[in-house]
């Protein structure tokens, strides 16, 4: 569903990517790791065009997400984004925060909207918060309505983007969770993340970047358990 | 000290007249310089937002202008110097239409643009660029990222610095004394100078100027308070 | 202009002196200087004033400082030039109302400021210098303000070129400074007043801006010095 085909990217006199190569299939579940700086979330922002790319190609469902041909707002409603930040509206109400896409690009009718954005709290375990303003809500509780908020839109692909770095760790798991639900019910993640618990758990597939390239890929227990010598090794040994 | 306070002696008949017509003469010119320079703010904000950067600083030295040379002096400029420059036409045509009002007002209007487009500018950057970021990543384009998710934020930070221009602009008509424009001001001066009861004449004035000032501030701490997001 | 700048250069910087007062650009630095200068200490009385847990004495500095924030500065001198002589027993010039009027104003703007920055500080400092037995005094004078004035100082700079504006007001009550100067110097040329009044303007303009780009500055080395307390991360 998405392809990576020697994907480069510059930050000046910086690569930050280094030609990488992969693949997400349908229903899969790829969580990236790596330490900062090795262009993890640079990666995961180039599906949606939030980063342009200097070298290669990104193609969502074969098509290049640069083409011109591309209406990029139609292609990031397919494709659903859960920031570190949370990114929350803070003018709106949780409900309001998800209905607002709902009713100016779906063109639901309030009460549809209304509808839809219970249901989606329902999901993350949310719905009495519905009219909620952030401000009221915990770190954790703000994460779900914003991962309630992507899956409104009925997304073919779900991107996250160190969910739970900005948590306390306390709140950690119960994004986590919601999450592994979803995984469970057969979405296509692709999760950048420093939660090898949840890679080893909830991962089909792993991939260790690490100065811009994808230096190891596999199921999580082949990567994870065996991680032989290197750059890996001294990652994990690091994080864990 | 054998004064006796009156200030029966300054609110009757005329008096009272010039008080009145002073006030209005005030409340005329906040508002016409107020639309003015919230028409002229607005107009500078969207002009700086292109990316050309000579706007930028034709911009900035208009802020820089207004904000450096005291109002006074923008005024007698405007009142004294630019009708010289101009045509002999629009001179006569100034003159005839109660020149005075039009140009204080312009100078007003003119110099609250400067402040303004300032206080638009900073409320548009203190929304983190992140915002933008998950409302295109919704799907939504710039056009409707801003209309539904930028300015709506904007707004509620921008309204107490504006409320507080509106303040400054009111007390400010006062100079428009300078050139003659008949204001609470000039009006006080003149029931003065034909009553000599400069306290009660003055006190007047001050307890209006009050009412309205503290009326403003109290609009401001409402707007303040109900409109006090946090912005986490 | 150039030829107004070299017929009457004089007049602008220091008026008619010596053959009357001193006056032009160099009186309104004078009053400029002199104005914020005693405003300060008019200033900081009533910032504490105001942030005193005495009725008494809160409600007065309140009051004084609402009264000048909502009345317009003209009225404010218009009030000090007939009250002022009646104060004092005897009669008062342009000058002398100028600044009296100017520091009352000025010192209860500084005054907001003064406490702003006052309340600003972390409630740590108050708490060490109890904790070491120090009292109101040797706390507010040698802990508190210090901290305060220094943090102030771009903001204090921004206010001297306020000061500098409001002089300006000296016009209307033939107090003179360089706007009055400005002002008879048209009065005898009468044939260019867009020249004599477009001096007037960049003599302000480059007075301020000097004034305002060094509050910058400051501002920047202020930031810096205090590790970049910038924006918070959402």
């Amino acid at each position: 569903m998405i392809r990576f085909e020697t994907v480069e990217k510059w930050y000046g006199q910086h690569q930050v990517l280094a030609g990488v190569t992969g693949e997400v299939k349908r229903g899969e579940v790829v969580t990236l790791i790596g330490s900062s700086g090795s262009g993890k979330s640079t990666l995961i922002r180039t599906v949606t065009r939030l980063e342009n790319v200097q070298g290669g190609k990104v193609l969502f469902e074969g098509v290049d997400v640069a083409g011109r041909s591309v209406d990029i707002n139609r292609l990031r409603q397919r494709i659903g984004f859960v920031f570190q930040a949370f990114n929350l509206f803070p003018h709106l109400t949780a409900a309001g925060n998800i209905t607002l896409g709902l009713e100016r690009l779906r063109k639901m009718r309030k009460a549809a909207a209304r509808e839809r954005a219970m249901t989606e709290l329902h999901r993350v375990g949310l719905a009495d918060k519905a009219d909620m303003l952030p401000s009221r809500l915990s770190g954790g509780q703000r994460q779900r309505v914003a991962i309630a908020r992507a899956l409104a839109m009925d997304p073919d692909v779900m991107l996250f983007d160190e969910p739970t770095s900005a948590l306390d760790p306390e709140m950690v798991g119960e994004v986590l969770r919601v999450m592994k639900t979803l995984a469970q019910n057969g979405m296509t993640m692709v999760v950048v993340t420093h939660e090898i618990g949840f890679a080893r758990e909830v991962a089909d597939t792993v991939w260790f970047l690490d100065k811009g390239q994808i230096v190891e890929s596999g199921p999580p227990a082949g990567v994870l358990d065996n991680a032989g010598d290197g750059r890996l090794r001294s990652f994990l040994s690091r994080t864990c | 000290m054998g004064y006796v306070f009156d200030p029966a002696a300054v609110l009757t008949g005329q008096y009272l007249e010039w008080f009145i017509w002073g006030l209005a003469t005030t409340i005329a010119l906040t508002l016409a310089a107020w639309l003015l320079g919230m028409t002229i703010g607005i107009v500078l904000t969207l002009v700086r937002m292109l990316p050309f950067r000579p706007l930028e600083w034709l911009v900035a030295g208009y802020v820089e202008y207004h904000r450096n040379v005291p109002l006074l002096v923008q005024i007698l400029v405007w009142y004294f110097g630019v009708p010289e420059i101009l045509p002999r036409a629009i001179r006569v045509w100034i003159n005839s239409h109660h020149g005075e009002f039009l140009l204080a007002v312009i100078a007003l209007g003119l110099a609250s643009a400067a402040y303004i487009t300032e206080d638009l500018r900073s409320g548009i950057r203190s929304i983190p660029k992140t915002q933008y970021e998950a409302a295109r990543s919704i799907g939504f384009n710039y056009l409707q990222a801003m209309s539904y998710v930028i300015l709506p934020q904007a707004l509620r930070i921008v309204i107490p610095p504006l409320i507080n221009q509106t303040l400054l602009l009111f007390k400010n008509t006062s100079l428009a004394m300078a050139i003659g424009v008949g204001e609470l001001t000039y009006r006080t001066r003149e029931v003065d100078s034909y009553t000599f009861k400069t306290f009660e004449a003055f006190a007047v004035a001050t307890i209006i100027y009050l009412t309205i000032s503290f009326a403003i501030m109290a609009i401001g701490a409402f707007a303040d308070r109900r409109l006090k997001l946090e912005l986490r | 202009m150039l030829q107004i700048l070299k017929d009457n250069w004089l007049l602008f910087l220091i008026g008619q002196y010596p053959h009357g007062p001193v006056g032009g650009l160099a009186m309104t630095v004078f009053l400029a200087v002199l104005g914020l200068s005693l405003s300060f200490p008019v200033a900081i009385g009533l910032a504490l004033a105001r942030l005193s847990p005495y009725r008494w004495l809160r409600a007065p500095a309140t009051a004084v400082v609402y009264v000048v924030r909502g009345l317009p500065l003209i009225m404010f001198i218009f009030w000090t030039y007939f009250a002022l002589p009646l104060l004092i027993g005897h009669a008062v010039g342009g000058v002398e109302t100028l600044l009296f009027a100017l520091v009352v104003y000025e010192a209860s703007y500084l005054s907001e400021i003064i406490r702003a920055g006052i309340e600003g500080l972390p409630k740590g400092q108050t708490e060490a210098a109890k904790a070491l037995g120090l009292g109101y005094i040797p706390t507010t004078f040698n802990v508190i303000l210090p901290q305060v004035l220094h943090n102030m100082l771009p903001s204090l700079v921004s206010q001297f070129v306020s000061t500098i504006k409001e002089t300006s007001l000296g016009y209307v009550i033939s107090a003179n400074e360089v706007t009055f100067a400005a002002s008879q110097v048209n009065n005898q040329l009468m044939t260019q007043p867009f020249e004599v009044y477009g001096l007037l303007a960049l003599t302000y303009f480059t007075l301020c801006f000097t004034l305002t780009s060094a509050a910058r500055w400051l501002e920047r080395r202020l930031t810096a010095e205090r590790g970049g307390l910038g924006v918070q991360l959402a």
